[in-house]
């Protein structure tokens, strides 16, 4: 049999591209019914209904209208609590970062000293991602009693599992070319880690703190919902006497902080990376 | 139809050397010319003047006697008409053989077409006769990452063919090869412009490959132009014209 000739060749080609391509629409068509009934029977099960948010419009119009305008004599009383909310957060966070470090070493695949720790340490991120900012408030509370300190354990302990995780993913990503060339040297275990990985890693690492940084903040907030500290007992507490301007005016820095910190982590990022 | 290259210069915001210094060339069509230089000599600042990926600060550039140095043009149909290959070949890693090659049908596509990541049939027939050229069309579902260097480069070569052009700048396509793929290469590249006429401006800096695929060798040294001439012409004198620096002068230029 002879070679086949170039016309012959483009031709199968192109015939096996359209009947590849009719194989993947009926693929995406199969799927794509199958995922809206799913999310269908779903939305009829969560009670999905843009009928019963136009119906209630008039209630949280109500609302708002209490809330209006802001008392904005109440300001002055929200200066200490704002400040602390920054410190809880702050503290928060450095400690965090100080903790994932290590369990970041000892959570990634090519750093660990043993499979064992690596599963043990990934449990342990897993366990401290799985459990809210809030759920750790309310442990600490009981724990170390009212106040900010139980709002900086518990930002803490997530923002471990967090930064730690995403931190041991970027050192199983490193380049392996650098690794290669350290080991080469003769260079220990360590050694390795210190002067071939840690610096692959540090501007990703130090991008995801800022982050982390940025979600404290906003966690920080409304800590105090739990009695741990902050801006969010304010709120609560407003609430509860059926303060509404005054609970307007907290929104209201609440909007500003977080705004403000946005502006502050993306300067901040951009200056240093 | 051909193209003329006329006192082109060239220096980068804050540099203090010209990348190209007063540069003129007349390539007739169809010609394999290759331009040989060491690395930093302004092969890749002269290819990306003529397509524009590099604004040139003086000088112009003609083809087919129209100008397409100036704004005036409509860029798009500039860059059409030049098909580019990468010495790190610069393939979407993610994406099959066939979009890759595909994707040089972009220049003559709309927007909105592409948004859905769809092609015409004649756009196909086209992507795979190039493919079938580079006699790669067995690995055309294939994801380009799957594929060896040579593999790519051919591939790269064949994304070039699809737009048509009417003239390939090659910027060291084989730089990253060894020599055995990389004549394969070159090889692949000189008969599919020759089929198709299409002129080839390709930079080397290996003078075995220049004399071997080379109609005409346009020789470059710090941003200008010290040899033109067949192949065969290459002596040592030459080469030593070329390729020679002032001792010294390469640490000057890392500083």
């Amino acid at each position: 049999m002879s070679a086949p000739t170039f016309d012959a060749v483009v031709a199968a080609t192109l015939a096996q591209e359209s009947q590849r391509r009719m194989r993947r629409s009926t693929h995406a068509l199969i799927w794509g019914v199958a995922v809206v009934a799913v999310l269908w029977f779903t939305a009829a099960q969560i009670g999905l209904n843009p009928l019963a948010l136009a119906k209630g419009l008039p209630f949280m119009a109500d609302f708002f209208s209490r809330m209006f305008p802001p008392d904005l004599a109440h300001l002055g009383l929200l200066g200490d609590v704002t400040v602390e909310t920054i410190q809880i957060a702050v503290w928060g966070t450095l400690i965090a970062i100080v903790l994932s470090i290590p369990l970041a070493l000892l959570g990634a695949k090519n750093t660990t000293p043993h499979p064992i720790v690596f599963h043990a340490t990934r449990m342990l991120l897993n366990a401290l991602r799985a459990i809210n900012e809030l759920v750790f408030a309310l442990i600490f509370v009981a724990a170390v009693g009212l106040g900010p300190f139980a709002g900086v354990l518990a930002i803490a302990l997530h923002a471990t599992g967090m930064l730690a995780k995403f931190c041991a993913e970027e050192l199983e990503g490193v380049d392996r070319g650098p690794v290669e060339a350290v080991q080469a040297t003769g260079a220990g275990r360590m050694q390795v880690i210190l002067f071939g990985m840690i610096p692959q890693v540090i501007p990703a690492f130090i991008s995801y703190s800022i982050y982390r940084f940025d979600v404290s903040i906003r966690a920080a907030t409304i800590l105090g919902l739990v009695g741990a500290g902050g801006l969010g007992f304010s709120l609560i507490k407003t609430m509860k006497l059926f303060k509404y301007h005054e609970t307007a005016t907290c929104i209201l820095v609440i909007f500003v902080l977080v705004f403000v910190s946005d502006w502050a982590c993306s300067r901040i990022r951009a200056k240093i990376l | 139809m051909d193209l003329e290259i006329k006192g082109l210069s060239k220096t980068y915001p804050g540099a203090s050397v010209r990348a190209l210094n007063d540069v003129s060339i007349r390539v007739p069509a169809g010609e394999f010319l290759v331009i040989l230089g060491p690395s930093g000599a302004g092969k890749s600042t002269l290819l990306r003047c003529i397509n524009r990926l590099v604004e040139p600060s003086e000088g112009k550039v003609f083809h087919n006697g129209a100008e397409i140095t100036s704004a005036n043009g409509d860029l798009r149909a500039i860059r059409r008409s030049f098909g580019m290959v990468f010495q790190q070949f610069n393939l979407v890693k993610r994406l099959s053989v066939l979009t890759n090659v595909l994707s040089g049908r972009l220049g003559h596509r709309s927007v909105l077409r592409s948004l859905a990541y769809s092609f015409p049939e004649a756009d196909k027939r086209i992507a795979v006769e190039c493919l079938a050229r580079v006699n790669m069309d067995h690995k055309a579902f294939q994801r380009a990452d799957t594929l060896s260097g040579g593999e790519q480069q051919r591939v790269a070569i064949a994304r070039a063919l699809a737009q048509q052009p009417q003239v390939i700048l090659a910027d060291e396509p084989v730089a990253s090869l060894d020599p055995k793929i990389a004549r394969q290469v070159l090889g692949y590249l000189r008969q599919a412009a020759q089929e198709l006429g299409i002129t080839v401006l390709c930079n080397l800096h290996q003078v075995d490959y220049a004399r071997e695929f080379a109609e005409r060798v346009v020789g470059m040294s710090r941003g200008a132009v010290v040899f033109e001439g067949p192949s065969s012409l290459l002596t040592d004198e030459v080469l030593h014209r070329i390729y020679y620096r002032e001792p010294g002068e390469e640490a000057k230029e890392e500083q």
